[in-house]
C-alpha cells in the first residue's frame, strides 16, 4: 500500500526555543518496499514515523495510506492508532511482561474480532513464520532479546497490516545478534512483500536493509534514492559524509568532458564522476577510504595521487591508514597483511567514478 | 494524546479540588463567621480570642518541644539504623525490614497506650515491677510528661524517617567516600566530611517529614500529653471543639489556620528538597554494592541496641496489649496475674453495642473507602505521570496538598462544610474526609507503578487495534495490580486505624474503632481498650492478607 505524504508540519517549543521535527515534508513511500528513514538523532524521523501510524499529532499536512486520508489537517480527519490498520515494531520490543508468547501474538486479532479458532490458527502460521514454533506459553519475560525481538514482528503481522513501521528495531541488541536479526528480518520481508517503513540512524542497517533511503535532516527529506545511489552517486556533502566514511577534499571545477568532470584539488588535478558543475564552480570531492588501495612508491598513469602515510592504526580486519597529500590528511583503507608502514613513500589509482563531486 | 485526556484531567482536578482546597476555603471562611449556625456574619473576633488566649504561649512552647523533639530523635535513630543496615556487616538484617513496616502493623493509637501501660506513674507496669524490685515510695518514670511525648512519638516517626534515608544511603556512589580515605582521611572523618554532607537532603527530608507528622499527630498528645495537662496544638484545638457546652469551631479554625499554613509551608520545602535530591545525591544505576565496613569489636554491642529497638517497637506493645486484655485489672505479671487471667473483657467488649457499631463502621470505611479510593488515585496517577501537561502539573500539586494536612485542622474546615449538607453526622462524611486526607497514600504506589510501565506497552496496544478502554482493562491494569494491592492496603489500614479527623467528624452513630478507643483510654478501661485494640490490629492484618492474596490471583503469568 502506498503512503503519500504532503505538507506535514510540526513543532516542538522547547526551552523557549521552536525545534522543526518536521518541516513540510513531502513524500511518497511506494508499496511493497522496504523504505528507510535515515538520519543523525532529532533530524525527525521518528516523529514522521509516529505521525503515520497516529501516535503523534502533526500541527498541518496530509497522510494517506492506500486511497484512505488517515490525517489531514484541512479536512479536520484523524483516524485514531487503533483504527488505522497498521503493524509496528517498537524500539523496546513492548512485549507485554503479563502474558505469554501467544496472548501477545494473538492481541490484535482479538480487536479485531476474529473468531477464536481463526486466532489460534493464524498465530501458529506467524509463530512458524517468525520461527518461534512451541513458544506459545512461555512467559514473555522469559525471552532473549532475539525471541522479543521476533515476537514483536509476529505481533506486528499477525493480523496483515497494510503496513509495517519499524522504530529502530535493531538498536537493543548487541552487535553480532543485530547482524544475524537484520538478516533474518531482510529474509522476512522480502518472502512478505509488504510495504514497510523503517525507521534507523545506522547506515549499514540501511543500506543492507532497504529498497530505498531517504536521508533526513532538521526535519526535512533531503536526499531520496536506492542504497547504491545514496552510496555511490550522493547529491550533498551531508547525505555523502552520513552515509559512509568520506575525505571530503575542496576542489574547484576545471572543464567538463564527455564522461567525466576535471577539477584541481588540493590533492591535485583529478577526473571526477560526470557532474552537473559550471567551470570555476566551488566544489567537494568525495573520496571513500574503501577505494583508495595504496602501493609503494612512484605510479604512473592518470588520476593518481601521492603521499606519505603518517599512521596506522590496525582494527583486525584492515588498517586504518592516514595518509599525508601536501597539508591534506586522507583516510584509506590497508589490507591487514600489508608490509607498508609509517613513513613509506606511497601512491594510488582512483577511478573517476569513485571520486564523487558535490556541491559546497 | 494530550488532547484526549484533557477532558479527564479537568475532571480530576474538579473532584481533587474539591476534595483538598474546599476544606481549606471552609476554614478560612468558619474563622471569620460568628458560630457553625450562624455563618455569613464576617467577624475578626474569634482570631482575636483564639490568639490572645493566655494559654497559648505555653501550648506553643510544649508544641516546639514535642514536635522539634521527637523529630529529632526519629531522624538520629533512623539515620543510625540505616547506616548499620546497609554500611556495616551487622548480623540478621532482615530487621531492618520489618521494622521500617511496623507502621502499618501497629497504629500509633495503640502503641501510646502500650508506653501508658507501661510507664504511668500510678500502676505502670514497668513501675511497678521497679517499685517491687528496689522498694521505691514513688514511680521511678512519668510517661505524662514532655520527655515521655518526645521519646514515644520519636520512635512513631522512625520507620517514615529511615524509609527516606535508607535509599538515600543505598544509592550513595561509593566512590566518593573511597577518594575521601585515598586523601588520607579516617572513617570517622569520612562520615562527617563527606557522608553526612551528601546526604544532607534525605536527611532534612526526613526531618521535616517528621516534623509534619508531629504538627499533626493526635494519639500521643491525647493519650500521654492530656493526662499530663500538657498540652500541644493539637490537643488545644481539640478541646475547644469537644467540649460538649460550648464547642467552638469558630476559634478553632482560627488558631487551625496558623497550623494548616506552617505544614504546606513545610510540605512544600519537603518536595523541593526531595527533588533536589534526585540532582544531588549521585546515583549509579548499575547494580554496584557500597563497600561494607565491618564491624569487628562493636559488631555485638551495636545488634544488642538493634535488638533492644526492635523489642520496644513490635514485640513490647503488642505483648502489653495482649496482657492487659486478660487480666482484670493492671498488675505485675506474676502467678497469680497468671491464674486469675481470663476473657472478661474480650466478652464486654463484644458484647458492648457501641464497640461493636464501630467495628463495623471501621471495616466499611477500610474496605470501601480504601476501594473508591484506590479507583480515584489510579487516575490521578494516570494523569500526572502519563499526560504530563501543564493542567496535569496542577493536578500533581492538588493531590500533594492534602499530604500536609493535620487531621484535627482539616476535619474541623470540613465540620463547616458537612454542617450545611444531609451529609453531617453520617458515615459519608467520613469516608469523603479520609479520601481527602489520604489520597496521597493511595496516588504515590501508583505513580511508581505508572513510571514503570513504558509508554511503547501501550502505543502497541493502540497500533494492535484497540480501543483505548481495551487498552486500559488489558494492558494497563493487569500491569499496575501490584501498585494497586500497596495503595489499597496502605489507604485500608490508615482508616481502620484514624483517629485525628474521626475525633472530629464522628458522631454518636458513626463511632469508629480508635474513637471509641480513645474513650476507653480516657475512662481508663485499659481492659477493654486492649481487647479492642488487639481486635483493630487483627482487621487490618486480615484485610493485608486478604488482598496480597487477591492481587496474586489477578496476575495471569508468573514473573
Amino acid at each position: 500500500m502506498e503512503i503519500r505524504i504532503a505538507g506535514l508540519r510540526k513543532h516542538y517549543a522547547s526551552e523557549g526555543r521552536i525545534i522543526k521535527a518536521l518541516d513540510d515534508v513531502d513524500l511518497t513511500i511506494p508499496s511493497n518496499q522496504i523504505f528507510t528513514l535515515l538520519g543523525p538523532s532529532g533530524c525527525g524521523k521518528t516523529t514522521l514515523l509516529r505521525s503515520i501510524v497516529g501516535l503523534e499529532s502533526p500541527d498541518a499536512g496530509e497522510i494517506r495510506i492506500g486511497d484512505e486520508i488517515v490525517y489531514s489537517s484541512a479536512r479536520h480527519i484523524s483516524v485514531p492508532t487503533e483504527k488505522r490498520g497498521l503493524g509496528m515494531v517498537f524500539q523496546t520490543y513492548a512485549i507485554w511482561p503479563h502474558m505469554n508468547v501467544y496472548d501477545n501474538v494473538a492481541y490484535p486479532l482479538q480487536n479485531r474480532k476474529v473468531p477464536k479458532e481463526e486466532i489460534r490458527r493464524r498465530v501458529a502460521e506467524t509463530l512458524a513464520f517468525v520461527q518461534l514454533e512451541g513458544f506459545e506459553n512461555r512467559p514473555a519475560t522469559k525471552l532473549s532479546g532475539g525471541q522479543q525481538q521476533r515476537v514483536a514482528l509476529a505481533r506486528a503481522l499477525v493480523a496483515q497490516p497494510r503496513v509495517i513501521l519499524f522504530d529502530e528495531p535493531l538498536s537493543n541488541l548487541d552487535a553480532k545478534l543485530r547482524e544475524e536479526t537484520r538478516k533474518e528480518l531482510k529474509t522476512f520481508l522480502y518472502d512478505l512483500q509488504i510495504t514497510a517503513v523503517y525507521v534507523t540512524h545506522d547506515r549499514v542497517e540501511a543500506l543492507a536493509l532497504s529498497d530505498t533511503i531517504a536521508v533526513m535532516r532538521a526535519g526535512r527529506i533531503i536526499e531520496i534514492g536506492s542504497p547504491k545511489k545514496i552510496y555511490f552517486d550522493a547529491e550533498s556533502e551531508f547525505v555523502a559524509d552520513f552515509i559512509g566514511r568520506a575525505n571530503l577534499v575542496k576542489a574547484v571545477v576545471r572543464e567538463q568532458l564527455s564522461g567525466t568532470t576535471i577539477v584541481d584539488s588540493a590533492i591535485g588535478r583529478l577526473a571526477c564522476r560526470k557532474g552537473n558543475f559550471s567551470p570555476d564552480s566551488h566544489v567537494t570531492l568525495c573520496l571513500r577510504p574503501e577505494f583508495i588501495s595504496l602501493t609503494r612508491g612512484d605510479h604512473p598513469g592518470t588520476n593518481v595521487v601521492q603521499g606519505t602515510i603518517a599512521s596506522m592504526v590496525f582494527v583486525g580486519d584492515a588498517f586504518e591508514g592516514e595518509i599525508r597529500v601536501g597539508d591534506q590528511h586522507l583516510l584509506a583503507r590497508i589490507e591487514p597483511e600489508t608490509d607498508l608502514a609509517v613513513g613509506d613513500e606511497v601512491g594510488f589509482q582512483v577511478s573517476p567514478d569513485h571520486c564523487l563531486l558535490v556541491a559546497g | 494524546m494530550t488532547g484526549r485526556h484533557s477532558g479527564l484531567t479537568l475532571l480530576l482536578i474538579a473532584i481533587v479540588g474539591f476534595l483538598t482546597i474546599c476544606p481549606v476555603i471552609m476554614l478560612v471562611f468558619g474563622s471569620l463567621s460568628e458560630g457553625l449556625t450562624a455563618t455569613g456574619t464576617f467577624t475578626l473576633a474569634k482570631y482575636i480570642a483564639a490568639y490572645t488566649d493566655p494559654a497559648l504561649l505555653e501550648v506553643i512552647w510544649n508544641t516546639v518541644i514535642f514536635v522539634g523533639g521527637a523529630a529529632s530523635t526519629a531522624t538520629a535513630l533512623a539515620l543510625f539504623l540505616a547506616y548499620l543496615n546497609i554500611r556495616t556487616d551487622i548480623p540478621f538484617k532482615f530487621i531492618f525490614g520489618i521494622i521500617s513496616i511496623i507502621p502499618m502493623m501497629i497504629p500509633h493509637l495503640l502503641f501510646s497506650v502500650s508506653w501508658v501501660l507501661l510507664l504511668n506513674p500510678s500502676n505502670g507496669i514497668l513501675n511497678l515491677i521497679l517499685r517491687q524490685v528496689f522498694s521505691l515510695h514513688h514511680a521511678p518514670f512519668n510517661i505524662y510528661s514532655l520527655p515521655g511525648m518526645v521519646l514515644v512519638e520519636g520512635l512513631l516517626d522512625l520507620p517514615i524517617a529511615y524509609l527516606i534515608i535508607a535509599p538515600a544511603m543505598a544509592s550513595f556512589d561509593a566512590s566518593l567516600e573511597e577518594s575521601s580515605r585515598v586523601c588520607g582521611a579516617s572513617t570517622g572523618k569520612t562520615i562527617f566530611r563527606i557522608t553526612l554532607p551528601v546526604l544532607r537532603p534525605a536527611i532534612l527530608a526526613a526531618f521535616i517529614l517528621c516534623i509534619i507528622r508531629g504538627l499533626a499527630s493526635f494519639a500521643v498528645p491525647s493519650v500521654i500529653g492530656m493526662p499530663g495537662r500538657i498540652y500541644v496544638l493539637a490537643t488545644h484545638l481539640y478541646q475547644m471543639v469537644s467540649t460538649g457546652f460550648a464547642a467552638d469551631y469558630g476559634k478553632a479554625a482560627a488558631l487551625g489556620m496558623s497550623v494548616l499554613l506552617a505544614a504546606i509551608i513545610l510540605i512544600y520545602l519537603y518536595r523541593y528538597l526531595t527533588s533536589a535530591s534526585d540532582r544531588f545525591v549521585t546515583i549509579a544505576g548499575r547494580g554496584y554494592k557500597p563497600t561494607i565496613i565491618k564491624l569487628q569489636r562493636s559488631r555485638i554491642p551495636l545488634f544488642l541496641i538493634l535488638g533492644f529497638l526492635s523489642f520496644i517497637l513490635i514485640i513490647l506493645p503488642v505483648v502489653v496489649l495482649f496482657y492487659t486484655s486478660l487480666v482484670p485489672y493492671s498488675m505485675v505479671p506474676s502467678m497469680r496475674a497468671f491464674s486469675m487471667m481470663g476473657l472478661k473483657h474480650w466478652i464486654e467488649v463484644l458484647n458492648d453495642p457501641i464497640s461493636l457499631l464501630s467495628l463495623k463502621n471501621s471495616l466499611f470505611l477500610g474496605v470501601f473507602g480504601a476501594t473508591i479510593g484506590i479507583v480515584l488515585s489510579i487516575f490521578v496517577a494516570y494523569v500526572i505521570v502519563k499526560v504530563r501537561s501543564r493542567s496535569a502539573g496542577v493536578l500533581e500539586s492538588l493531590s500533594f496538598l492534602s499530604f500536609s494536612f493535620p487531621g484535627i485542622v482539616i476535619g474541623v474546615g470540613f465540620m463547616w462544610f458537612f454542617v450545611r449538607t444531609p451529609l453531617y453526622a453520617t458515615i459519608w462524611a467520613l469516608l469523603i474526609g479520609y479520601i481527602a486526607t489520604y489520597l496521597p497514600y493511595g496516588v504515590r504506589p501508583l505513580s511508581s507503578a505508572f513510571v514503570q510501565i513504558h509508554d511503547h506497552l501501550e502505543e502497541s496496544s493502540l497500533v494492535a487495534g484497540a480501543s483505548y478502554l481495551t487498552t486500559l482493562r488489558r494492558i494497563v491494569i493487569p500491569l499496575l495490580v501490584p501498585g494497586i494491592v500497596s495503595g489499597w492496603v496502605l489507604m485500608a489500614t490508615m482508616f481502620v486505624r484514624e483517629l485525628s479527623l474521626s475525633v472530629v467528624l464522628s458522631r454518636p452513630g458513626t463511632e469508629v474503632l480508635a474513637v471509641q478507643i480513645l474513650r476507653f483510654s480516657e475512662d481508663g478501661l485499659w481492659g477493654k481498650l486492649s481487647a479492642l485494640g488487639i481486635m483493630m490490629i487483627g482487621v487490618s492484618t486480615l484485610l493485608v492478607l486478604l488482598v496480597n492474596f487477591i492481587g496474586r490471583k489477578f496476575r495471569p503469568v508468573d514473573r
